[in-house]
């Protein structure tokens, strides 16, 4: 039997073979695929390629995890752990407790029509569940209003700060270190290394130097959006976190971590962290 | 999610974005969603269209420096995958965007048709063209050398 043969042609058979491999075609149809690749030795190429490229898309769609979003230098996670930034993911969390709080309360009627028995058992571990939940979204809700929130001016730039320092530092050492922090990202987004480098210390002036592209900003605005109280690491290093929303993208934003040591009676940034 | 989105904005920071944007907004919006089997469909509709926002804002920006490529999601996949994903970012925004949520969103060609606003046949051709050119980048179809 040759191709010709065959009851479909080269060019049916192609169009037709990413769905043959999907096993989306009609029996029938599948059928003369199968038929027309067993005797032309082209298509049967074409298919192969086909099958190989459709098997990698198909792996690579999977092959994207979350990277741990917060990661902190090594021996500044207990610290940071304790008490900087936790507001910001306190108030996420509590919200996302909420939201299961609504969807678990808001299930069980709805479970208890459709599950066959026993469907007390499940009513009880729903109800279990939304204790808990409950529990812990008060938990939650108590630390969110313990966190303070106030309007700061910092370089002329106003913003409000939360306070999540624990405990919190004296007002000298907290304008030093953000009015440092504000003067920096102003530099970035000036696309100014050398400014940037005189702001940093020795380590991070190399990192400036081996990837400038990572330290100098695209757009020439940017808005700070919300930035934390200046916190001290048990190493001696001082963190701040600010975010900021920038002319490329003005409607999202993103945050910067900074770590800041003391160097005489200077203080300089060590190292700048990019963060969702 | 994100690979749909990195694959049609080839930035893992817009992709970053549009991914929390799309799932903000179906967040939002999901009491509208009336048929839950649509789930999948719906959110890639939500998706595309934020990719499509991130991509008419870019236009409007004249790049001077690759940004630092976004650390929120990591590759775990085979060692040619990344291979291909260059392939991908390689075509033509539209079929991109049909590989893109054929493969990574795994959704039927009909709902692609809808999610797109366009004929089932024009999404098969561009998926054929698409993998087409795939094959060829990565040099395992020989179909150029094939007389038609």
């Amino acid at each position: 039997m040759s191709a010709k043969n065959a009851s479909i042609d080269c060019e049916a058979c192609r169009e037709s073979l990413e769905s043959y491999i999907g096993g989306d075609l009609e029996a029938a149809r599948a059928r003369e695929v199968a038929e027309h690749l067993a005797v032309c030795e082209a298509c049967a190429a074409s298919y192969e390629s086909t099958r190989r490229v459709v098997a990698g898309l198909t792996d690579l769609g999977g092959s994207f995890v979350p990277r741990r979003r917060f990661e902190v230098p090594q021996g500044r996670a207990s610290h940071v752990g304790s008490g900087v930034g936790r507001g910001w993911r306190v108030a996420a969390a509590a919200g996302v407790a909420a939201a299961l709080l609504t969807a678990t309360a808001a299930s069980v009627p709805a479970v208890a029509e459709q599950l066959p028995l026993p469907v007390g058992r499940q009513l009880a571990e729903l109800r279990e569940d939304r204790a808990e939940l409950e529990a812990e979204t008060e938990r939650l809700a108590e630390e969110v209003e313990r966190l303070e929130i106030e309007l700061r001016e910092i370089e002329g730039e106003r913003m409000p700060q939360v306070n999540t320092a624990e405990p919190a530092l004296p007002p000298e050492v907290n304008d030093a270190v953000q009015g440092l922090v504000v003067r920096f990202v102003r530099a970035q987004y000036e696309r100014d290394a050398s400014a940037l480098r005189a702001m940093a210390t020795e380590r991070l002036r190399a990192e400036i130097d081996r990837r400038p592209g990572d330290y100098l900003k695209e757009g020439a605005t940017v808005t700070f959006a919300q930035t934390t109280d200046v916190s001290l690491a048990q190493d001696g290093t001082y963190l701040v976190f600010v975010r900021l929303s920038d002319a490329e993208f003005h409607d999202s934003q993103y945050q910067e971590n900074f770590t800041v040591i003391k160097a005489g009676d200077a203080y300089l940034v060590d190292s700048v962290e990019m963060d969702a | 999610m994100y690979a749909t989105a990195y694959g049609v904005l080839r930035s893992g920071w817009d992709a970053s974005d549009a991914v929390q944007d799309a799932l903000a907004e179906a967040y939002a919006k999901i009491g509208g969603l009336r048929d839950p089997r649509a789930f999948p469909a719906w959110l890639s509709r939500i998706l595309v269209n934020k990719c499509n926002t991130i991509l008419r804002k870019r236009r409007r920006l004249v790049v001077t420096a690759a940004p630092p490529e976004s650390e929120a999601f990591t590759y775990v996949g085979r060692e040619d995958g990344l291979d291909l994903m260059a392939a991908v970012h390689g075509l033509d925004a539209d079929h991109r965007e049909v590989v893109a949520l054929r493969y990574f969103r795994d959704l039927t060609l009909a709902e692609i048709a809808n999610t797109l606003g366009c004929p089932v046949g024009t999404v098969k051709s561009r998926l054929n063209r698409a993998l087409g050119k795939l094959g060829a980048a990565l040099g395992t179809d020989d179909r150029a050398e094939v007389a038609q």
